[in-house]
């Protein structure tokens, strides 16, 4: 592997780390990326490595988004303590390839990682009020098995592969142990966040690396974003009904999903200026 | 980038006959139709992950199973008259995006396929793919050659229903053949190597339509049949053409009837003169084509 697919900023000692890896291109619910910020934050990840950009990404001109340039990133950090790397980065346009096997053999011969997690939001029609699932995709048999009794469920599906897909099969020609994480995200959150499922699979790493995160922070949002929801569905009824719909498990029409993906993610891109309605029921119950 | 051969077999001064997906996927049904039906046999292929994203995964119970790649797919055959190694590529593999290939890994494709055909000793290289021609799409499309040296220009005008690209009107003067099917002759040409491109004409209307052409890869066939000295079976071509021209006879049917008229006219003149329709009529095709297969699918095709 030619070194100059990456840099190395620090080189740290580990003993068979795990290898924690979010996307952030097409996040849906914002997971990747959340997940990998949050752990970053919580246990003091230090930046230690980047996949250089060139050659994977168009580099023509300046992207932005929101006003604010968008350079694409391919970050590797260490939280030694818990024995985790985390890694964020934008889906390679190009090369991909060449660039999952430099994220791999950065991880495996520079710091001898074990296993792999990959963490992305998968689009559900459920409602935001129903349980959330992770489902599940794992490289080899007997790391499924030594995940067993973590809740997770196993995926089923024959099509176009995602990029984790294709890092998991490429980690399993290396001998390396992979899961692909996908926590449910309802499709009228997956354009914003969903803490809920952000927390779930917080949770589910909480346990699996006895991390003792404080998830306190990911509770309040998730009030917060129910009420927003709460307050649209009092508004407008027709929200109102096709959220009902779902919750009864049943399916919407595509102009109807269509409506209700619009309404939400404009709700929910104001900052809400209003105290919670206290008294208002949540909306589980309605 | 890999070449895994499975076996090592003895040729003799082989023939390389490539093909690539490309317009009404004439070139590439020609040469696959000709690998089967002389049962080649397959013996080497070119690790595909370098070159392309996997098209498939399959995820069963919780379990990756496996990837699903792009063939790219060796095959030899000795007949009495020559031997012959074969490639068919599934895709055109390129650096950035795009149904036809370009840049750096296409040139490294068309460098792995030739260093395995001059490994087995080969010395000339076919290719095929389809011209845009400006043809009724009821005549006999033509073989139109693009060939590497002017002894091979004197030796494919005795082809079968074949002639030269310069014999076609507004031609003359150069083009390009995109993709593969027109690069793997360039590098083949660098490398000293004779280079014949076949192309199987396909009306001007047709070539943006997303059908496949087999009328055209019929033509191509023939061609070959007629270089290998070997008869060919072409009942499964000829059934696939058939279907195909009822799709373009229900489309065609639509068209205004002053653009029918102009159109006509093409039966009556020589092809390379051929023309019939005005610019503003090609215009009009050409919007309204996606709209044409549109209502000829709802219409029960």
């Amino acid at each position: 592997m030619e070194n100059k697919l990456f840099e190395i900023y620090k080189a740290l000692q580990f003993h068979s780390p795990s290898l924690i890896v979010g996307w952030q291109t097409h996040d849906v619910g914002k997971i990747g990326s959340r997940v990998i910020d949050f752990l970053n934050e919580k246990l003091g990840g230090q930046e230690i490595a980047e996949i250089k950009p060139s050659g994977f990404f168009s580099l023509e001109g300046a992207m932005f988004e929101n006003d604010l340039i968008q350079v694409p990133e391919s970050k590797l950090w260490a939280c030694q303590k818990n024995g985790l790397l985390t890694f964020k980065s934008d889906v390679p346009e190009y090369e991909q390839y060449k660039f999952l096997s430099a994220v791999l053999h950065l991880a495996q011969y520079h710091c001898k990682v074990k296993e792999l997690y990959t963490i992305s939001g998968t689009v559900s029609l459920i409602a935001h009020t129903a349980p959330r699932r992770i489902l599940t995709v794992f490289n080899k048999p007997e790391f499924r098995k030594r995940l067993q009794g973590y809740g997770l469920e196993d995926l089923t599906w024959e099509g176009p592969p995602a990029i984790s897909s294709y890092l998991l099969w490429l980690a399993r020609r290396r001998g390396i142990s992979g899961v692909s994480l996908w926590p449910q995200v309802p499709f009228y959150l997956a354009a914003k966040e969903d803490p809920e499922a952000i927390k779930l699979a917080l949770s589910f790493l909480n346990r699996r690396f006895n991390l003792a995160l404080d998830l306190t922070e990911l509770d309040e949002e998730i009030v917060r974003q129910k009420e927003k929801i709460a307050r649209l569905r009092d508004e407008n009824r027709e929200i109102n009904r096709s959220i009902r719909v779902l919750q009864m498990g049943l399916s919407l029409g595509e102009e109807e999903q269509m409506k209700l993906a619009r309404e939400v993610y404009e709700v929910l891109s104001y900052p809400c200026h209003c105290e919670p309605k206290a008294k208002q029921p949540p909306d589980e119950y309605r | 980038m890999v070449v895994r051969f499975y076996g090592e077999p003895e040729l003799k001064k082989p023939v390389l006959i490539a093909g690539w997906p490309g317009i009404g996927n004439i070139g590439i049904a020609a040469v696959d139709t000709l690998r089967e039906q002389i049962q080649a046999e397959e013996f080497g292929k070119i690790e595909p992950w370098g070159f392309f994203y996997p098209k498939k995964v399959s995820i069963k119970g919780g379990l990756l199973r496996d990837l699903e790649f792009p063939i790219n797919n060796f095959y030899y055959k000795r007949l009495e008259r020559k031997d012959l190694i074969f490639f068919i590529g599934e895709e055109q593999p390129s650096s950035q995006g795009g149904f036809y290939a370009k840049g750096e890994k296409a040139y490294e494709m068309a460098n792995l396929v030739l260093d395995v055909a001059e490994k087995f000793g080969c010395q000339r290289v076919y290719t095929s793919g389809a011209c845009v021609s400006p043809i009724h799409h009821r005549m006999k499309p033509r073989v139109i050659s693009v060939v590497s040296s002017q002894k091979l220009k004197e030796e494919t005008k005795k082809y079968p229903n074949t002639i030269l690209i310069s014999e076609i009107e507004e031609r003359g003067n150069g083009g390009t053949i995109t993709g593969l099917n027109g690069l793997l002759l360039t590098v083949a040409k660098k490398r000293g190597l004779e280079s014949i491109c076949l192309m199987g004409e396909i009306p001007d209307w047709l070539s943006g339509a997303p059908l496949p052409y087999p009328e055209a890869s019929k033509s191509v066939l023939e061609v070959f049949a007629d270089i290998l000295g070997i008869s060919l079976d072409f009942t499964e071509l000829d059934k696939m053409a058939l279907k195909i021209e009822g799709i373009i006879e229900e489309i065609y049917e639509k068209f205004p009837s002053e653009i029918k008229e102009r159109y006509e006219q093409r039966k009556f003149v020589a092809q390379a003169e051929s023309k019939a329709i005005t610019e503003e009529d090609a215009k009009w095709i050409k919007e309204h084509i996606d709209e044409l297969f549109k209502k000829g699918k709802e219409d029960g095709e």
